[in-house]
């Protein structure tokens, strides 16, 4: 059986405090593996930062929808926006070999989703960013 | 996120427990700064009770690491939950930055 939830935050950094609650309250609901639950947790943690970030210049309340989706293969998460345009795939490559005297600072955030995600895609829909990520689950 | 410390001969443990968000980034800062002006010759992250890491906490590692290190001092992560570690492991930190490693 599909299990579906939606949650919406506004545009403050201390909101993303909520995200870990939902994402469990969501993998008990769709009796996900520990590891699948904690991998979707970071990347959503990360991808709703980078939206709250950078997503709008001025200072009004703007709201993230966070949708979820689970099947039986896999779950699929939605992050919308109505912020400018932000494709966080076009971020450039973390080179995780590198000495870390060197490393840039920017960039851990998106390569974490790429990491912990199976698929990472981003659309312009109407005027919004939409963020999948999609988790594919352990066969049983 | 509660932090603790603890002196030890050669610097000061700071034992760090539960989520480290953003929010909590700032907070483990405040604290990695203080020990740093305490004159201790090692920052020891105990993250054996840290059940999550992003980003923002891994920025803050990174800058005192590089701080520590080119005063001729260090700071290093001690003994990482699983979940950490798997972090640490996937960004390329662990090797460089955890104790023992």
């Amino acid at each position: 059986m599909d299990i579906a939830a939606e949650h919406r935050l506004r545009n403050d950094l201390a909101e993303t405090r909520r995200i870990g609650g939902w994402v469990e309250e969501f993998a008990q609901r769709a009796q996900l593996p520990r590891e699948v639950q904690n991998a979707i947790d970071l990347a959503l943690v990360e991808a709703v930062t980078n939206v709250i970030s950078y997503a709008w210049a001025d200072t009004r309340e703007h709201w993230v929808t966070i949708c979820f989706h689970a099947s039986a293969d896999e779950v699929r998460i939605e992050v919308c926006d109505d912020g400018r345009e932000f494709n966080p795939l076009t971020v450039p490559l973390v080179d995780t070999a590198a000495p870390l005297e060197s490393r840039k600072p920017g960039g851990l955030g998106v390569h974490m989703m790429r990491e912990l995600m199976d698929a990472v895609e981003h659309r312009r829909e109407v005027g919004r960013n939409v963020l999948t990520m999609i988790k594919r689950l352990p066969k049983h | 996120m509660p932090i603790t410390k603890k002196a030890l001969p050669d610097g000061l443990e700071l034992f760090v427990s539960g989520r480290v968000d953003g929010a909590a980034a700032n907070e483990l800062e405040i604290q990695v700064l203080e020990a740093i002006r305490t004159g201790a010759k090692t920052v020891y992250v105990n993250l054996a009770d840290a059940t999550f890491l992003c980003s923002a906490g891994l920025r803050v590692l990174l800058q005192y690491w590089r701080q520590m290190k080119g005063a001729g001092r260090s700071l290093l992560v001690a003994n990482p939950s699983p979940e950490v570690n798997s972090v640490l492991t996937m960004t390329g930190f662990r090797d460089q930055m955890v104790e023992g490693t």
